[in-house]
Formats: structure tokens, C-alpha cells, sequence
């Protein structure tokens, strides 16, 4: 029961994607660009002028059967990455994605590192 | 023996990271609003303020060297200073206005009182155009060359310092 407990937080954690998966594509690209003209909002969250019209604009595309990866692109060709919260894998940015999955790892090593020494210790 | 080994593992671990955060922490990760500087201006559709049966395509309509997008609104106050800096540049190069999420009686009041410097106005009702061309907002200027590449971009009002730079551009 503990071990399903942690799977499911596991899960939670790492593909909040799969457990929650929203229906409505709009706010889901909402939530990952950046308002450039406010403080840290996202376009979800902001009702800038800025905001407003690129609301608007990724509406249409939407219509226009465009696919999450075309908007990204038109949006990152006109305003760099910085407006994805979510940056994409470049060059330069493979440490940052690299990271978390690095630690993931290392947390697996020491876990099972522990057991192994927890279960000798019994066997002792 | 393994205690030492341990310690000497995170200290080397934690200059790492602290090397790694240290230079990502120097990278400019700020916003650039010059992203599409050196990039072809994507073309847009123009319709005219006054007569809504004119319009243009930018870049392709321009025959010149070089043209200048001036993004405005007649209720934007930093428009209303840069106004007069746009008048001085009107003989020296070709001013496309975009007129943003505006009243159309109000932007031909605002070119009554205060002259028109524009070669052609365009209106951009809902603010798609701007963002087609990679706006903040108003007020922001472009210069253009004849081969449509976007060679200065500025964001905000222009004012005396922008207006040397664009008079050495368009030199």
C-alpha cells in the first residue's frame, strides 16, 4: 500500500502531465508563456494589453488546426524562448533539463543503496 | 577513510554547482525585445485609417532604401512626445504608421492637432498585426531595408538619443 503511495506521488511530481492531463489545450498554453510586459504572470493569469491580443492571436491559430509545437515556434521567431515558461531543448539549455533527471537518479542509487545496507543489517 | 571520500564529494559537488549557477545567473536571460532584429519582416496587410478600400503589404510595397513602422495611438501619451521627432524624420525617410487598437476619430484628431508625419497609416484593430511583427506595444519603431530585413528596432517613445542613431542608419 506504502509503495503504491509513493508511485502515485512520484507520478504527481514528475508527469503531473499524465495524471492531470487538462482538456482545454487554450489555458494549457496559456499557463506556459510569459507575459513579457508584467511581472512574472503568465498570459493566463495577466490582463495586459500585450496579454489580451496574444490571447487572441494563439485563438486563431488554434482554429487554424496549428499544432502546440507550430505556436511555440511562431511565438519563440518573434519573441526568443524567454516567452515559454517551459524552455525548449537547446545547446544551451541541457544542463537545465538534464538536472532534475540527474538528481532522479542519484535519489534511485542512494535509495536502493540503503535498502541493500537496511536488509544486510537484518540479515546481521 | 569513506567519510573523507564523502566530504571531499560534496565539496567537489558543491563548487560545481555553485560554478554552474554562478554563470547561469551571468547569462542575460532577460527579455530581448530585439529578437527579430536581422530577420525579414513578416509581411502584413495595411488597411488604410482614412479609406478603408487602400491597402498595402509591408515589406513588399516599399521601393525605398529604407522605410520606417511606427507603431502608435492616439491615446498613448508617449506617443503624443515622440510625435514631434517623428515630424523632423518624415522628409528623410518614408514613416508607415500602424495605428494601434484605436478610434478612428480619434486618431485623425490626434494627426489634426499635432500634423500627420505619416506616408501611410494602417490600422491594426485588434492588435494582431502588432504582434505578427513581434510588438510589446505602443509606442515601437522599425526601420526596414529594401530587402524587408528589420535593421533598428526600438521600444518605447523615440527621443533625441533614438533619433541621432536613426538619422546615422538611414545616413
Amino acid at each position: 500500500m506504502r509503495s503504491f503511495f509513493f508511485i502515485f506521488l512520484f507520478c504527481l511530481f514528475v508527469f503531473p502531465k499524465i495524471c492531470f492531463s487538462s482538456t482545454d489545450r487554450e489555458v494549457d498554453i496559456y499557463k506556459n508563456i510569459r507575459c513579457l510586459v508584467c511581472q512574472g504572470q503568465s498570459l493566463n493569469d495577466s490582463n495586459s494589453n500585450f496579454a489580451k491580443d496574444l490571447k487572441q492571436v494563439i485563438k486563431k491559430k488554434i482554429l487554424e488546426k496549428k499544432t502546440n509545437k507550430e505556436i511555440y515556434e511562431y511565438l519563440t521567431d518573434r519573441y526568443g524562448d524567454w516567452i515559454l515558461f517551459n524552455p525548449p531543448l537547446k545547446k544551451s539549455t541541457i544542463l537545465l533539463w538534464a538536472i532534475p533527471g540527474i538528481f532522479v537518479l542519484l535519489g534511485f542509487v542512494l535509495l536502493i543503496k540503503r535498502t541493500q545496507l537496511t536488509s544486510l543489517n537484518k540479515d546481521n | 577513510m569513506k567519510k573523507n571520500l564523502k566530504i571531499i564529494f560534496l565539496v567537489l559537488a558543491s563548487i560545481l554547482f555553485f560554478i554552474i549557477f554562478y554563470y547561469a545567473l551571468k547569462i542575460n536571460k532577460k527579455n530581448n525585445p530585439r529578437v527579430m532584429l536581422n530577420t525579414v519582416l513578416p509581411t502584413i496587410e495595411l488597411v488604410s485609417l482614412k479609406d478603408k478600400t487602400k491597402k498595402i503589404f509591408l515589406p513588399t510595397a516599399n521601393k525605398d532604401k529604407y522605410f520606417l513602422l511606427n507603431i502608435w495611438s492616439s491615446w498613448c501619451v508617449p506617443c503624443r512626445d515622440e510625435h514631434q521627432i517623428l515630424s523632423k524624420l518624415k522628409d528623410k525617410i518614408k514613416i508607415y504608421g500602424i495605428n494601434y487598437k484605436d478610434e478612428q476619430s480619434n486618431a485623425i484628431s490626434f494627426l489634426n492637432e499635432l500634423g500627420n508625419p505619416f506616408y501611410f497609416i494602417g490600422t491594426d484593430r485588434n492588435g494582431s498585426i502588432s504582434i505578427e511583427i513581434g510588438a510589446y506595444g505602443v509606442p515601437e519603431t522599425y526601420i526596414v531595408n529594401s530587402q524587408g530585413i528589420i535593421i533598428f528596432k526600438h521600444v518605447g517613445p523615440i527621443n533625441n538619443h533614438v533619433y541621432s542613431t536613426i538619422n546615422k542608419i538611414i545616413k
